[in-house]
C-alpha cells in the first residue's frame, strides 16, 4: 500500500494504489494549501508504517502555447522589461518574476515556458506573457496552450542497488557508471524517463503531472526490491549535505518548516553536489 | 570393368552418392563425399596455380592474383577496374606528366567505409588492440552504416563508438577516456553514439567491472603482480560489501590500487595512479575515505604488508 502526497499548488489528490496497479482510487483531494504538505509526511527513517508517504516535488513545468501573430523580436528588445535578444537563435527571452519562469519567443509568434512549479502555475505565468506582448502593442491571443514536459523528483526512504536493479531490468534500465551516476529507466505505459539514483532520490520527466505520479507508483514496487537499509553514517552524511543546500537556495517560494524541508526535499541538487565520477566535457 | 557401357567419366564420385558433390579437404588431401562422408579420393594433389609459382620468393607482384584481398562483407564486393601507376615511356607525357593520371575513384558509396575503417584501424593501432576487435568494430560500423539511423553523426563520431562497443563486447573494455585519448571526438559525443548505436542495432553491452582495467592499470604503472592480485581482490570485497555505492568502477579500482600499492613496498601516489586511471585524483581520494575504515575487510588473507594497515595514509 502507498500513499503518495505531491505537493504543489493544486493538485493535491491522495492516491492509495496497489502494488498490482490496478485500483486507482481518488480520494476526495484536500484543499489546496498554501504550506505544502510536507509536514503532513512521515519521517522517512525506520518507520515501517503501513503507508509510507513518499513526497513528489515537481521542479519544473514546460509550457508551450502561442500568441497567433507574428512577433517583432526588435520591437519587444527594445521595448519590453526583463528581455534579452538573441540574434544568432532568433528568439527573445523573457522572464517573469511572480511565477519565476522564462519564456523563449520566436517571431512566429510561438512561445515555450519553462520553469514553472505546476501546471495551474505554468497555464498563470502563460498568460502574463501574452498579456505581457499585448501591452506592448501585438494583437495577441491565447492559443494552444498544452504541457509538454514535466520534471518531478522524489526520495525514497532506502537506498537502491543501482547495479543489480539494472541487471535485473535489462529491456528498460540503462546504466552507464562513466556516463551518469544514475541508472535511466525508460517507461512506456505513462510514457516517462526516470533517472534512479543509488542514494534513493529518483527524478522522472513526463509529459504531465499525473504521468508523474504514476510513474512513480509504478516504480516504487520495482525499486522496492532492490532497496538497502541506510546506516547510521548514510544518513548522517545525507542531512549534512542537505544542511549545505540550503544555503544554497536563496529563492524558496515554498515557505514551510525547514526541518521538514530539508529532510524531503529531493537530492536534485545532491546530484550537483555529487562527487561526480563523469569529466566535466 | 563395371563402368565400360558407361560415359568416360574422369570424376570420381562416392559409389552411394554419384550425384553428391565432393567436398575437398586440403589439410589431408582428401575428397569427401558430403552425403555420407566417405572419403572418396585419397591423397589428392592440389594442381592449381596456387601452390605452382615457384619464382624468387621476394617478387612483389604474384602471378596468381589479379588484385589485392576483397573485404567481401564490408563492401560493396565491386569489382571494378583501377589504374595503376604508369612505368615505362609509353606512360608519360611529352612534358614528363604521367598520362591517365587519377585512378577512378573505386567505390563512391563505400568511401565513408574505408575512411571509417581506415580511421578505426589507426585509432586500434594507437592502443594496440589485436585484429579481432578492429573486425568486430568494422562490422559494427556496417551495421550502423546500413541502418542509416545515425546518418547525421560524425563518420569519426560513430567509429570512436563502435571501437568502444567493440571493445566492451569483446570482454576487455576500455573506458571512455581511453578511446578518447585516440580519438579527436569528444567524450560526450562518443557518450551520445554510443547509446544511439546500441538502440540502433538493439544491443546491449554488460556492465563493467573493476577487474577488467586491473591488469592494464597495473601494468602502466610497474606495479608487481602480487600487488596486482591484493587490488582485484580490494575492489571486488568494496563492491560486493557494497561500500563504495554509487561511485564508478574505474574509481573504485583506482582507490583499490591505491590502498594496495600503499600497503606494498611500491607505492605510487594518487596523482600517478589518476594519470593512468583517467580520474581525478579527488576522486580517488573520496572513493578512498569510504574503503579506508573497511581496510581489514578488504585485503586477502595472504597478503604481506610492507606498511601494515593502521599506518596506511588516511588521505
Amino acid at each position: 500500500m502507498m500513499a503518495t502526497a505531491i505537493q504543489e499548488n493544486g493538485i493535491n489528490s491522495l492516491s492509495n494504489g496497489n502494488l498490482s496497479h490496478k485500483v486507482d482510487e481518488q480520494n476526495s483531494s484536500s484543499p489546496s494549501e498554501q504550506s505544502e504538505s510536507i509536514v503532513k509526511s512521515e519521517e522517512t527513517t525506520a518507520d515501517n508504517s503501513e503507508t509510507p508517504e513518499i513526497d513528489i516535488v515537481i521542479n519544473n513545468v514546460v509550457c508551450s502555447f502561442s500568441v497567433r501573430c507574428h512577433l517583432n523580436l526588435r520591437q519587444i528588445a527594445l521595448h519590453g522589461s526583463n528581455v534579452e535578444y538573441r540574434r544568432e537563435n532568433g528568439m527573445i527571452t523573457m522572464k517573469l518574476r511572480k511565477p519565476y519562469t522564462t519564456a523563449s519567443m520566436w517571431s512566429s509568434g510561438k512561445i515555450t515556458c519553462t520553469g514553472a512549479t505546476s501546471e495551474p502555475q505554468a497555464k498563470v505565468a502563460a498568460r502574463r506573457y501574452a498579456r505581457c506582448l499585448q501591452k506592448l502593442g501585438f494583437k495577441t491571443k491565447f492559443n494552444n496552450f498544452r504541457v509538454v514536459n514535466v520534471l518531478g523528483t522524489c526520495s525514497m526512504p532506502f537506498a537502491i542497488k543501482i547495479t543489480a536493479f539494472s541487471e535485473r531490468f535489462k529491456e528498460h534500465a540503462e546504466y552507464e557508471p562513466e556516463l551518469h551516476p544514475g541508472v535511466t529507466y525508460k517507461l512506456y505505459n505513462p510514457k516517462a524517463t526516470l533517472k534512479i539514483f543509488s542514494t534513493g532520490s529518483i527524478t522522472v520527466t513526463a509529459p504531465s503531472v499525473a504521468d508523474v505520479q504514476a510513474a512513480i507508483e509504478h516504480i516504487f514496487p520495482l525499486v522496492y526490491e532492490f532497496r538497502k537499509e541506510r546506516t547510521k553514517e548514510d544518513i548522517l552524511a545525507l542531512q549534512l549535505k542537505q544542511r549545505g543546500v540550503k544555503r544554497k537556495r536563496s529563492f524558496t517560494h515554498i515557505d514551510i518548516e525547514e526541518q521538514d524541508y530539508e529532510e524531503h526535499f529531493g537530492d536534485t541538487s545532491d546530484e550537483e553536489n555529487y562527487g561526480s565520477d563523469e569529466s566535466w566535457d | 570393368m563395371s563402368n565400360s557401357s558407361r560415359f568416360e567419366t574422369n570424376k570420381i564420385c562416392c559409389y552411394a552418392h554419384p550425384d553428391a558433390p565432393l567436398i575437398e579437404d586440403y589439410r589431408a588431401g582428401d575428397q569427401i563425399c558430403s552425403e555420407c562422408g566417405l572419403v572418396v579420393g585419397d591423397r589428392v594433389i592440389d594442381v592449381g596455380s596456387e601452390w605452382r609459382t615457384f619464382s624468387n620468393e621476394k617478387a612483389g607482384n604474384d602471378p596468381s592474383r589479379v588484385g589485392g584481398p576483397e573485404n567481401p562483407l564490408l563492401n560493396g564486393s565491386d569489382l571494378s577496374t583501377m589504374i595503376g601507376p604508369g612505368r615505362g615511356d609509353a606512360s608519360f607525357d611529352s612534358f614528363g606528366v604521367s598520362k591517365y593520371q587519377n585512378r577512378r575513384t573505386m567505390s563512391s558509396s563505400d568511401r565513408a567505409l574505408i575512411n571509417a575503417f581506415r580511421e578505426i584501424n589507426s585509432m586500434a593501432d594507437r592502443i594496440n588492440l589485436p585484429k579481432t576487435i578492429v573486425d568486430r568494430a568494422n562490422n559494427l560500423f556496417k551495421q550502423v552504416h546500413d541502418g542509416k539511423n545515425l546518418k547525421g553523426r560524425a563518420n569519426d563520431a560513430i567509429a570512436s563508438a563502435c571501437l568502444y562497443i567493440a571493445c566492451r563486447q569483446e570482454g576487455v573494455p576500455r573506458t571512455f577516456k581511453e578511446i578518447c585519448a585516440v580519438s579527436k571526438i569528444s567524450k560526450k559525443e562518443i557518450g551520445r553514439c554510443f547509446k544511439l548505436i546500441l538502440k540502433a542495432l538493439e544491443t546491449s553491452v554488460d556492465l563493467i567491472t573493476t577487474g577488467d582495467f586491473m591488469s592494464r592499470f597495473c601494468s602502466n604503472l610497474g606495479l608487481p603482480n602480487m600487488v596486482q592480485r591484493a587490488a582485484t581482490h580490494i575492489a571486488r570485497k568494496a563492491v560486493e560489501l557494497d561500500i563504495v555505492p554509487g561511485r564508478s568502477p574505474i574509481s573504485v579500482a583506482a582507490a583499490a590500487i591505491y590502498m594496495a600499492s600503499q600497503a606494498s613496498e611500491d607505492k605510487r601516489s594518487q596523482k600517478e595512479i589518476g594519470d593512468i586511471a583517467g580520474v581525478a585524483d579527488v576522486t580517488i581520494r573520496q572513493s578512498y575515505k569510504l574503503m579506508y575504515p573497511h581496510a581489514v575487510k578488504l585485503f586477502p588473507e595472504d597478503f604481506k604488508f610492507a606498511t601494515p594497515i593502521d599506518q596506511l595514509p588516511q588521505m
